[in-house]
């Protein structure tokens, strides 16, 4: 199934985020942030966020550390040795993980089952594709059993071309990050610092915890999301319960956020914990969250179906004429959008 | 659905990409004040609202004040953002350059000059007076010394900021939690002023940033609705 979003746009390269704002002279709580409501966009700066948010408002945070997800190897085929970067994306149940191998920054499709990479400290074995569409990910047994600590002394971020060069791990977390497990960093988290999240709190607003390990994007694809695991806490499922109930809003830092507290909805949020496979758009429109904060996504991505179920294409189209029209950097480094249903 | 938590006061101003209206902007912003500005170039605006983002909330809208559909656009935006503590008429139109005697002013740029200048200010103003009664609000006219002197070419001109005038003292008694009022910037540095001397040396006009201070202190010191000469509110200047 194919589904293409409302909003329709054109990046030009030019608008790729392609280092941190820390490099580009920002603390990571001065990116653009623009807020869309109803038909108006407002210009600002995210460390003033708090303008747009009130007492009693929620906020969903994703407490998932970013890991160290590309390791390079050597992929043994038939024809010879070839070298390709693996990017472990999702740990499964029972030990095997959700891979991606890459060369040259795009998908190797030629992988069969029995195939194997050469990593440090071991080998990883492809055991069949992940998905029945397609060659891109597999399933592998990986090098060893205790993959977070592996990836902590083997593995770099993952990033992809139009980031210029590779930045240390520490610029791919968020100041909510304390449980490893996300192939990509969720981003929407990182412009927050510890002296902005005192702010909102000082102001009334309140946070809750929510953890979603994000896999792998598939940029610029057609391809729904991956499930991934998450947990809603007993905790946070009644805070929100409560803030809907007392006239605030509830505002999900991140895709990832919005994904894990609709997958908790039955229609008022219980605790949950496990995957999730909710894939969010027109006949799956979001009913918890009033709004979201979230980075700049590329045109087609299934992201942007998530951002039109919660306000509506036409608040997402607004929203992202203005960000070109006005220069707004897209991806995990960039600027931020807060879109609000009301 | 009004915020709560906006503390924060907004203005509306019109014409703000340049001249009078971006320095008033910036005035504002260096203040805190969140804003909404429109001008009829999407280009100028834009970066007019790329500097001021930096420093303050702004909501860019480009279009023609004379644009019933704009001015809804501007309303909405006010509706968006909670509240409305000010808005400041500035957006105004000359007539043709070089100024004409009224005998022979061509009515098409009359009608012009009179729906920029008279009829747009005054629709504005009467689609947020509600919030600007809710925040005991400011409405600003900006006016010109043609509008009381006679000169020479400024028949059309002078003419709609007088009857501007006018409309600004009525709706001051006609709304009385309100402060209305006509202000006279003076002769700036400004396209307007240029345009109304085309070819001639103006750059011994001061720059619009220069009475920016002087509008400032109106809005703390806010005095009775009437009519001003920005010139009244200048700092007092030491030596």
């Amino acid at each position: 199934m194919t589904l293409h979003p409302h909003t329709r746009f054109t990046l030009p390269d030019e608008l790729n985020a392609v280092e941190p704002p820390e490099a580009r002279g920002l603390a990571r709580d001065q990116v653009k942030l623009l807020v869309a409501k109803g038909t108006t966009v407002t210009h600002t700066r995210f460390d003033r966020i708090g303008e747009h948010l009130r007492p009693g408002d929620l906020l969903l945070v994703n407490t998932s550390e970013t890991l160290a997800a590309a390791v390079d190897g050597s992929w043994i085929t038939g024809s010879g040795v070839a070298p390709v970067v693996v990017h472990f994306s999702t740990a499964l149940d029972d030990g095997d993980w959700v891979v991606e191998l890459r060369h040259d920054g795009s998908p190797v499709f030629g992988g069969s089952a029995g195939d194997q990479v050469e990593l440090p400290e071991g080998v990883l074995t492809l055991l069949e594709p992940y998905q029945p569409s397609g060659t891109r990910l597999w399933r592998a047994r990986p090098p060893v059993g205790e993959m977070v600590g592996y990836l902590r002394r083997n593995g770099r971020p993952i990033s992809y071309k139009y980031v210029g060069r590779r930045w240390p791990l520490a610029l791919y977390q968020t100041v909510f990050a304390d449980q490893p497990g996300s192939a990509e960093m969720p981003s929407a988290g990182r412009p927050f610092s510890f002296e902005l999240v005192s702010r909102l709190a000082a102001a009334g607003i309140l946070i809750a915890p929510i953890l979603l390990h994000c896999g792998v994007s598939s940029l610029e694809s057609h391809e729904p999301p991956l499930p991934e695991r998450f947990e809603v806490s007993e905790h946070t499922a009644r805070l929100v319960n409560w803030v809907k109930a007392n006239g605030g809003r509830v505002i999900a830092a991140g895709t990832t956020a919005v994904r894990a507290i609709e997958s908790a909805a039955r229609p008022d949020v219980v605790a949950s914990k496990g995957w999730t496979d909710l894939v969010l758009g027109p006949d799956h429109p979001a009913t918890v969250v009033d709004g979201l904060i979230t980075g700049m996504h590329a045109p087609e991505a299934s992201h942007l179906l998530l951002l039109e179920s919660v306000v509506g294409g036409d608040v997402v189209q607004n929203a992202y004429d203005a960000a070109l029209e006005h220069s707004y950097l897209w991806h995990e480094f960039g600027d931020v959008s807060l879109l609000l249903r009301h | 659905m009004t915020s709560e938590s906006v503390t924060r006061p907004v203005a509306l101003l019109t014409g703000a990409s340049a001249g009078l209206g971006l320095a008033l902007a910036h005035g504002l912003a260096d203040r805190g004040w969140a804003l909404i500005i429109d001008a009829r170039g999407a280009a100028a605006l834009k970066d007019a609202a790329d500097a001021l983002a930096a420093k303050t909330d702004v909501v860019p809208l480009a279009g023609d004040v004379t644009d019933a559909e704009h001015r809804a656009d501007l309303v909405d935006a006010v509706g968006e953002l909670g509240r409305l503590d000010l808005l400041v008429n500035n957006a105004s139109y000359l007539g043709a350059s070089p100024l004409q005697p009224l005998a022979g002013v061509e009515l098409e740029e009359l009608r012009r000059v009179y729906e920029v200048d008279v009829v747009a200010p005054i629709a504005l103003t009467q689609a947020l007076v509600p919030e600007l009664s809710k925040a005991a609000g400011i409405v600003i006219n900006l006016s010109s010394d043609a509008a009381v002197e006679a000169y020479e070419g400024w028949g059309g001109y002078g003419s709609a900021k007088a009857a501007l005038d006018h409309a600004s003292a009525v709706l001051a008694v006609e709304n009385p939690g309100l402060a209305v009022y006509a202000v006279d910037p003076g002769d700036l540095r400004t396209a307007m002023h240029q345009a109304a001397f085309p070819g001639e040396d103006i750059s011994d006009r001061p720059e619009p940033a220069s009475v920016v201070p002087a509008f400032l202190r109106l809005l703390d010191s806010r005095p009775a609705s009437g009519r001003y000469r920005a010139s009244e509110f200048a700092p007092a200047v030491t030596s």
